[in-house]
């Protein structure tokens, strides 16, 4: 096996973090080979390390994790109304006569919902977090001009423009994130 | 991380065909990660919390259309990506037209993670060396260092959560490890703490 006797340069050693299989044949051999040029990639390599776990320990820990409380059940909402069970009742009743499939519910369906749950239960825990920050109501302020509403996408579209370079789900992905 | 693989495929096809214990362990696999993801990106914690809830949801309601289940990871990092930029562009209307108070600081500050004081004076000199060093990166370069260093994807994922090759995302990292490494400051601060 040749082996080149001549050590990596700095180009070699950044393309061999990049991508070892990215070096000509004769420049793997010598990193194989050679404990100097092992010892220069792996100290740079510790670096990189380094970086990503100073960066993860540095980076505070999320608060709560992601909201899937369920809604209250269908009968413990009519709880208050008693009378009304045997309306209910009847209505199942009937309801079994009914084609399955108007009772069946779409995986779409199903998520939909899901993301509407939770949809739900991050406004709210945004507006307790906002009455964190700022307990001042809506209307007070409108008055001290804090409040600055919504903005839709036609707005930011007229005074952002999306880049041509976004980022965009495509190809194999049949539907988009966006 | 074969097995990782296999078993976030195996979680991705059930909570597709309607499990939702499927469907959540597969959140609580990711949320860490995406949350830390998007808190490189935004410096606040508040922010990271709100968007990694937002982008769980959409994970979840676009998941029925994901293909290829091998590529949920870099599917799930390109929702992350997006949103993220979404957040940027309403932010900097709000900026242009005054109205907002920046959460935002270049140190990380008052993210209060660390309560010994000399922990504190290093993160924030961490967070200070790490942004003047991405400040020298163009937007792909920095883009792509984050997510093979910080966010820990390789080559390929990058490739297919940012929709580029794998030799243009070689070369915007190879660009970013050479200004890297003529960073003295930034290394020298990881050396010390190798050492
Ligand atoms: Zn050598």
């Amino acid at each position: 096996m040749k082996i080149q006797t001549i050590h990596l340069d700095e180009e070699q050693l950044i393309r061999s973090v990049v991508d070892e299989n990215d070096l000509s044949a004769d420049v793997r051999n010598h990193l194989s080979a050679c404990p100097m040029c092992q010892g220069k990639k792996q100290q740079f390599e510790r670096e990189l390390d380094t970086l990503g776990h100073m960066a993860k320990i540095f980076a505070p820990s999320p608060r709560e994790s992601v909201t899937y409380s369920e809604k209250p059940g269908f009968f413990e909402k009519v709880g208050f109304y008693p009378l009304l069970r045997p309306v209910l009742a009847a209505l199942l009743i009937f309801g079994i006569i009914l084609p399955p499939a108007l009772l069946t519910i779409s995986e779409e369906e199903r998520m939909a919902r899901l993301v509407e749950e939770m949809e739900n239960d991050r406004q709210l825990m945004t507006e307790i977090r906002a009455l964190e920050e700022d307990a001042l109501p809506d209307f007070y302020q409108d008055i001290s001009g804090e409040f600055y509403g919504y903005f839709d996408e036609e707005f930011v579209n007229f005074v952002a423009p999306m880049e041509e370079t976004r980022i965009r789900p495509a190809g194999r992905f049949a539907s988009s994130p966006d | 991380m074969v097995n990782k693989d296999y078993q976030v495929s195996e979680l991705v096809e059930n909570a597709i065909s309607g499990d939702k214990a499927s469907l959540e362990q597969l959140v609580s696999l990711f949320h860490e990660d995406i949350y830390r993801t998007v808190y490189y990106r935004t410096r606040s914690r508040m922010d990271a919390e709100d968007l990694t809830q937002e982008i769980f949801m959409q994970m979840i309601k676009s998941l029925p259309g994901l293909k290829n289940t091998a590529c949920f990871k870099p599917w799930l990092f390109r929702i992350a990506l997006n949103r993220v930029r979404d957040f940027h562009r309403k932010k900097s209307i709000l900026n242009f037209l005054g109205t907002t108070t920046d959460v935002e600081d270049a140190g990380h500050v008052g993210t209060e993670t660390h309560s010994n004081p000399a922990d504190k004076v290093m993160q924030k000199e961490f967070w200070k060396q790490f942004h003047q060093f991405t400040g020298t990166l163009s937007r792909w370069e920095r883009e792509v260092f984050t997510l093979r260093f910080l966010d820990h994807l390789g080559i390929r994922e990058i490739a297919e959560a940012l929709k580029k090759n794998e030799s243009t995302v070689k070369t915007h990292l190879y660009r970013a490890l050479k200004k890297f490494r003529q960073n003295p400051e930034l290394r020298d601060l990881l050396k010390g703490e190798l050492s």
